[in-house]
């Protein structure tokens, strides 16, 4: 915890001298471009990183990847490091050779919302219990992951997923296999939140740029339901030939006992401090240059409230620990800044080729990238690039809304894209990985990080994800 | 040497330093789960990381990997072990019994039976 804290105040440190230093003009050995990062104005010119930069991300993704599987314990003991000096091999990088802090520091605040956000679900949904005495079927197994997919909507694929994981185990007792699992990452941890601007972070980055909160459940809930349904008959499949357990002479009572109240309560609170932004109510004060809005310092704050508050019979029967978004955090330091040069060359490339592109480059680019990269700079990235094409400025919040008026079909499959695609391996969602964490140390041995993609996301979700896209954006 | 049941019921802690655990009883270990590492390989060659040691009095856990296992362990997560108390049938699964340790200040191991709300897939 010492060390998260120490990391925390070290990336806030970098955000204030990024935002303090003076951007100096761009080197002119580099090429500047209008950079499509919405981050930036477009206005403004920042130089292209060289493709050589990708190298650090490309490196610390194919370690994530193969860490845990080939040198298990140097990666426990030396993921943390790994990951942050490939980070600030990146960060330094702009600093010293393009002169352009700003792409540092916005990653830098996108970091901190991101894990301000992800960390708070985390530690407030630790203190709920819900007890669930009863023995699990094929059919309770799909109304669960119904369940949690709606719910999804409402407390973030983060918050439902620490909510529930623990309860699908528990009432799977006897008859649990690594695909339980793995399908509750498909339904819960991400399918599931691409109703609300709540559900997963990418819609909120979108919220937040001027895309109506209720845009998305007007413009996906149709698309939603068949993806759920698909995957979810998938499981009903698989699950009504799992005959282990049948023979358990356990009894079930049936009843469902829910414990810890008051981490309800501060579960609300962080769902509501979402909509506390400058972006969205103009009488929240900006604290820039600090790196942490109102927002931020609510989500942190409750983090150590609903931890100090929380009853400690829960924790324990939770198993609560830090441990999970530990990791988490260490991982997607080093996944924002070594992305960034990832990411300004995709926009250079979508702005080049923006006459190309249509709905299904959007769809299938977006969810390719969402997949190994983390899904809310993606989702951005291409947001900009499809309002490029209409010469409408991301930054602008009534060119936003204009943009969504008119050409719905981009957004919808940006958006779609950049949620369901975040199931397709254990990196393209931050709780996929908690929920992996979760599982390994109560027992279930998971599979590996490409024993997940050729096992289960290759033949389960992109079969359904092509049928998506034949049916909603082959046009 | 203390039988499994003595020493929960009389709650009796076990020790731990560094590395080391040591319990009042002896048992044969059959799975042990500390972060993600599941341990099932208790063979005499030390790749699993684990050496289980039983002396007059107390068995020997050693967990080679870890610099010192406390601070591998959160406050409200312990060690997971499944095992067969010693002179018991270890092929009888009724004789299997789920732990849990938890290490506290001052080098004291708390030893529990695990609590049926706790998940541990064996």
């Amino acid at each position: 915890m010492k060390k998260i804290i120490c990391l925390f105040f070290v990336f806030a440190a970098l955000a204030f001298i990024s935002v303090s230093a003076p951007v100096y003009a761009a080197s002119p050995d580099n090429i500047p471009v209008e950079n499509l990062d919405s981050s930036h104005s477009s206005s403004e010119a920042h130089p292209l990183p060289t493709p050589y930069m990708v190298i650090p991300f490309i490196v610390l993704l194919l370690m994530i990847a193969s860490g845990p599987v080939l040198y298990h314990h140097f990666w426990d003991k030396f993921y943390p490091l790994i990951s942050i000096v490939l980070g600030l091999i990146t960060a330094a990088y702009y600093f010293i050779i393009l002169h352009d802090p700003s792409a540092v520091l916005h990653s830098v605040v996108e970091y901190l919302s991101f894990i301000a956000l992800l960390s708070s679900l985390f530690v407030a949904s630790g203190g709920i219990l819900i007890k669930v005495d009863k023995k699990a079927t094929p059919l309770i197994n799909v109304l669960f992951l119904l369940f949690g997919a709606v719910i999804s909507n409402v407390i973030g694929t983060t918050g439902a997923s620490m909510l529930l994981i623990r309860p699908f185990i528990k009432i799977n007792k006897g008859r649990i296999k690594p695909y339980h699992i793995i399908f509750f990452i498909f339904v819960v941890s991400n399918t599931g939140g691409a109703l609300t601007p709540i559900g997963d972070p990418p819609l909120f980055l979108g919220f937040l740029r001027g895309v109506p909160f209720f845009w998305v459940i007007q413009h996906v809930w149709y698309i939603w339901i068949p993806t759920i349904l698909m995957i979810l008959l998938i499981f009903y499949l698989i699950d009504s030939r799992n005959k282990s357990g049948e023979t358990s002479s356990e009894e079930y009572s049936g009843r469902i006992e829910f414990r810890g109240i008051k981490n309800v309560i501060f579960l609300l609170i962080i769902v509501i401090s979402v909509f506390i932004d400058p972006g969205v109510m103009s009488w929240v004060p900006s604290l820039h240059p600090f790196p942490l809005g109102i927002r931020e310092i609510i989500m942190f704050s409750m983090v150590y409230i609903a931890y100090k508050f929380a009853d400690q019979s829960i924790l324990k029967s939770n198993e609560f620990d830090f441990g999970p978004i530990k990791e988490v955090a260490y991982l997607f330091v080093g996944i924002f800044l070594t992305m960034i040069p990832a990411l300004q060359l995709i926009a250079y490339e979508s702005k080049v080729l923006h006459d190309h592109l249509n709905a299904t480059t959007f769809y299938w680019a977006t969810g390719t990238l969402s997949s190994f990269l983390d899904n809310a700079p993606t989702y951005l990235n291409f947001l900009s690039a499809a309002m490029g094409k209409f010469g409408l400025d991301v930054n602008s919040m009534a060119n936003v809304k204009e943009f969504v008026i008119h050409d719905e079909i981009y957004l919808q499959a940006i958006s779609v894209a950049a949620v369901f695609f975040g199931a397709c391996t254990y990196i393209g969602n931050g709780p996929n990985f908690m929920v992996k964490s979760i599982s390994e140390r109560s027992g279930i041995q998971m599979p590996s990080f490409f024993a997940y993609m050729y096992k289960y996301s290759l033949p389960v979700l992109i079969p359904v994800y092509f049928i998506i896209w034949l049916i909603f954006f082959n046009a | 040497m203390k039988t499994l049941d003595d020493v929960l019921k009389n709650k009796i802690h076990g020790i731990y330093y560094g590395k080391r655990i040591l319990l009042p009883f002896a048992a044969n270990f059959l799975k042990i789960v500390v972060e993600d590492d599941v341990i099932s390989d208790f063979s005499d060659s030390t790749e699993s990381g684990v050496i289980i040691e039983e002396k007059e009095n107390f068995t020997n856990i050693y967990f080679l990997e870890y610099k010192k296992i406390n601070e591998a362990v959160g406050k409200f997560k312990g060690i997971k072990i499944l095992l067969a108390e010693k002179d018991k049938d270890i092929f009888d699964f009724a004789n299997h019994r789920k732990l849990v340790l938890y290490l506290r200040e001052e080098h004291v191991v708390e030893i529990e039976e695990l609590d049926k709300e706790i998940i541990f897939i064996d």
